[in-house]
């Protein structure tokens, strides 16, 4: 007899919620860790990293460079917030139209002949802020407007510009693995019957649910982080270091997983299908909210509470200054607004939704039964 | 012990369960019969906490399942339809996963879950990934979890659902394992013959109603419904069956075969030598006759029929 006699039997003590909940965690992350979603987001991530870095500089849009007999325009130099005191007064200056310039490396010519520096006396080079963003110049302390001015110069992408280009997808590799992660997490409990598994047992549906969601986190938090990992080591080889805002634009990444991935399982306890919750999902945060937030560009309303605008801050918060919402008026009289999100509301809106959306989803979710 | 008190669920104006009162004692294995939509499934899914009760009380060892499932689920072990398990786990990780939930330790989960999956004839499977498993597989699995932490209460609906006849046979010997060791057993099934063979007792519900409940033995004393299986030398003619039709204490009168009959009846010995005589004054040479179905087949479909 294999059984044991009922009065041998271990007496068993049920865990305490608090430990029950890394158990859920850990079988949770085996789950995702052995189906085909983690591999298809990193290899996502991978695929647009490779791609964004490869594609410019086969197009002919190299990392860095030597710009040869560049034609400045000249413009003048009141245009420019110049820094400093006691040095020649500039009347003239010319953007270098590339985010990192070896200033040691810039020879002006005037006429195609040589027009040295001579320390500062006849031009030199400055990074200032203009029109809201940090630029390149050559400011002129002669008139030089009669003349044909060129400039050779040394470059190299900022590493503020070469995260750049790749944060734009930082906020869809995030509605991806709430997707991937997060739609049909719960729903998938009743829809697939493996609530008649897990259910009947000694643990709280609120631990089940923050077992899921810690598993769920795990896994988005590795793709989002493998994909900022690659985006860093990168930087370093062709842009020669990173942002100093770097870390600050993964921690609202973060946030935005984690408010994303409330809201995907909210979805996923009021929806019935496992389909309608995933499409519901991708399709909130990459189609219905960005319309909203085109909405109210044109109607000149800023929508600081959508989540899709705040998400934004993720690629803005790189950008030195921080970008001011802008009006721009078109022929005709109509005007479109250019909004940027505050970065603090950003993160307090981040937060609300995860808050309000984990509290709600997980009432739901405690609520709902395995009936059919 | 397994105590339900006036319990009631409604679906809307539809009472799946309707005050419904069942206690089933310490070391007894009971079996819950009814047909489809009487609502055995709605009782063991509020017992093991997978919908809520609309009225009453259900109590798992004294402890109350609808306000602390946690604590009355401790000690349970439960099969409810068939399962489905998480594809990407093997057995083992699945009785791993379930097992440290109900506070088994590491060693504790290896030894059991050898034992168990070797009950359920299990063992060659044992690391492969569930997904690729047939319902069968499934459901010795499934029951394979319910043992797992040798729960003092072990509810079963259905338990040899989607099983091949030789599983049937298989589950059915652990379950008289477990009525041997004085296991309290609630289980569900649409096999009276299966309920007739493992269990003690059975209730029986029909529209969430408790129609009876008691041991088997006096339940198959109650029964006063009997199917007798008739043969004869000669033929069977229509003419014959609407006479046996017409006789006292019969229900019913079918034709088998050729020479061959079932004769439903109410009564016990004398009526069934009365209704032998008359049926071979009839015209009918008898050459054989034996009782068929079980007496809980019997009760069952009069008490049913009565409830309808």
């Amino acid at each position: 007899m294999i059984m044991m006699a009922e009065e041998n039997k271990t007496v068993h003590t049920v865990p305490s919620d608090a430990e029950q909940i890394p158990i859920v965690w850990r079988y949770e992350f085996l789950k995702y860790l052995r189906s085909w979603r983690l591999l298809a987001s990193i290899g996502i991530a991978v695929l647009v990293l490779t791609l964004i870095y490869v594609i410019p500089p086969a197009l002919g849009h190299p990392y860095s460079g030597t710009d040869s007999d560049q034609t400045l325009s000249l413009v003048p130099a009141g245009a420019f917030q110049v820094g400093g005191s006691g040095g020649p007064v500039p009347v003239a200056a010319a953007l270098l139209d590339r985010s990192n310039i070896d200033s040691s490396s810039v020879a002006i010519f005037l006429n195609g002949t040589a027009y040295p520096s001579s320390n500062g006396a006849n031009w030199f080079v400055s990074n200032v802020e203009y029109g809201g963003q940090n630029v390149w110049a050559v400011f002129f302390v002669e008139d030089v407007s009669g003349d044909t001015v060129t400039a050779t110069y040394d470059w190299q992408t900022s590493p503020e510009s070469f995260a750049g280009n790749f944060l734009g997808f930082a906020s869809l590799l995030v509605v991806i693995c709430a997707t991937f992660f997060g739609a049909d997490s719960l729903v998938g409990e009743f829809q697939n019957r493996t609530g008649y598994l897990i259910f009947p047992n000694p643990l709280k549906r609120w631990v089940l649910y923050a077992g899921k969601f810690a598993a769920s986190m795990t896994a988005g938090g590795i793709v989002v982080v493998l994909f900022y990992a690659g985006i860093g080591v990168l930087s370093l080889v062709s842009a020669g270091g990173v942002d100093d805002d770097f870390l600050l634009s993964l921690g609202f990444a973060a946030l935005y997983l984690m408010a994303a991935m409330a809201v995907a399982y909210l979805i996923s306890t009021v929806l019935k299908g496992t389909t309608g919750a995933t499409v519901l999902t991708f399709f909130l945060f990459v189609m219905i909210m960005p319309i909203v937030d085109g909405i109210s560009s044109i109607a000149g309303t800023k929508i600081q509470g959508s989540l899709t605008f705040a998400a934004g801050v993720i690629g803005y918060i790189l950008n030195d200054p921080y970008p001011t919402d802008a009006s721009q008026t078109f022929p005709g009289g109509m005007s479109i607004q250019s909004y940027y999100p505050d970065p603090a509301t950003a993160a307090v809106v981040m937060i609300a939704y995860a808050a309000i959306a984990i509290g709600l989803s997980m009432y739901l979710f405690k609520r709902k039964q395995l009936a059919g | 012990m397994i105590e339900i008190q006036n319990l009631t669920k409604s679906f809307g104006p539809i009472k799946a369960v309707d005050n419904l009162s069942l206690k089933v004692q310490k070391g007894t294995t009971v079996g819950f019969l009814g047909p489809n939509g009487a609502g055995k499934t709605t009782t063991i899914k509020i017992l093991t906490s997978l919908i809520t009760a609309t009225s009453g009380r259900a109590t798992l060892n004294g402890i109350d399942v609808l306000t602390d499932p946690k604590g009355a689920l401790g000690h349970v072990g439960a099969v409810v339809e068939t399962p489905e398990f998480y594809p990407f786990l093997t057995p083992v990780e699945t009785l791993a996963y379930l097992g440290g939930i109900r506070g088994m330790s590491a060693d504790e989960i290896k030894v059991r879950t050898n034992e168990v999956l070797h009950q359920v004839k299990m063992d060659e499977w044992r690391t492969t990934r569930i997904g690729k498993f047939s319902k069968g597989m499934k459901q010795r699995v499934a029951i394979a979890q319910a043992l797992l932490h040798e729960p003092d209460i072990i509810i079963l609906d259905e338990p040899t659902s989607g099983l091949d006849p030789r599983g049937m046979v298989e589950v059915r010997e652990v379950i008289k394992d477990l009525k041997r060791q004085h296991y309290t057993v609630f289980m569900s099934s649409h096999l009276l013959g299966e309920v007739q063979e493992t269990c003690d007792a059975a209730a029986l519900i029909d529209h969430g109603k408790l129609l009876v409940y008691d041991d088997i033995d006096a339940l198959s004393r109650q029964t006063k419904v009997v199917k007798m299986e008739v043969k004869t030398v000669n033929d069977v003619t229509d003419a014959l069956l609407g006479r046996v039709r017409s006789m006292a204490s019969v229900r019913g009168a079918d034709r088998v075969n050729g020479r061959t009959f079932v004769v439903t009846y109410e009564g016990a010995h004398d009526e069934r030598a009365d209704l032998l005589v008359s049926i071979q004054k009839e015209g009918a040479k008898v050459s054989e006759f034996s009782s068929v179905g079980l007496p809980l087949e019997m009760l069952y479909m009069d008490l049913v029929k009565e409830s309808r």
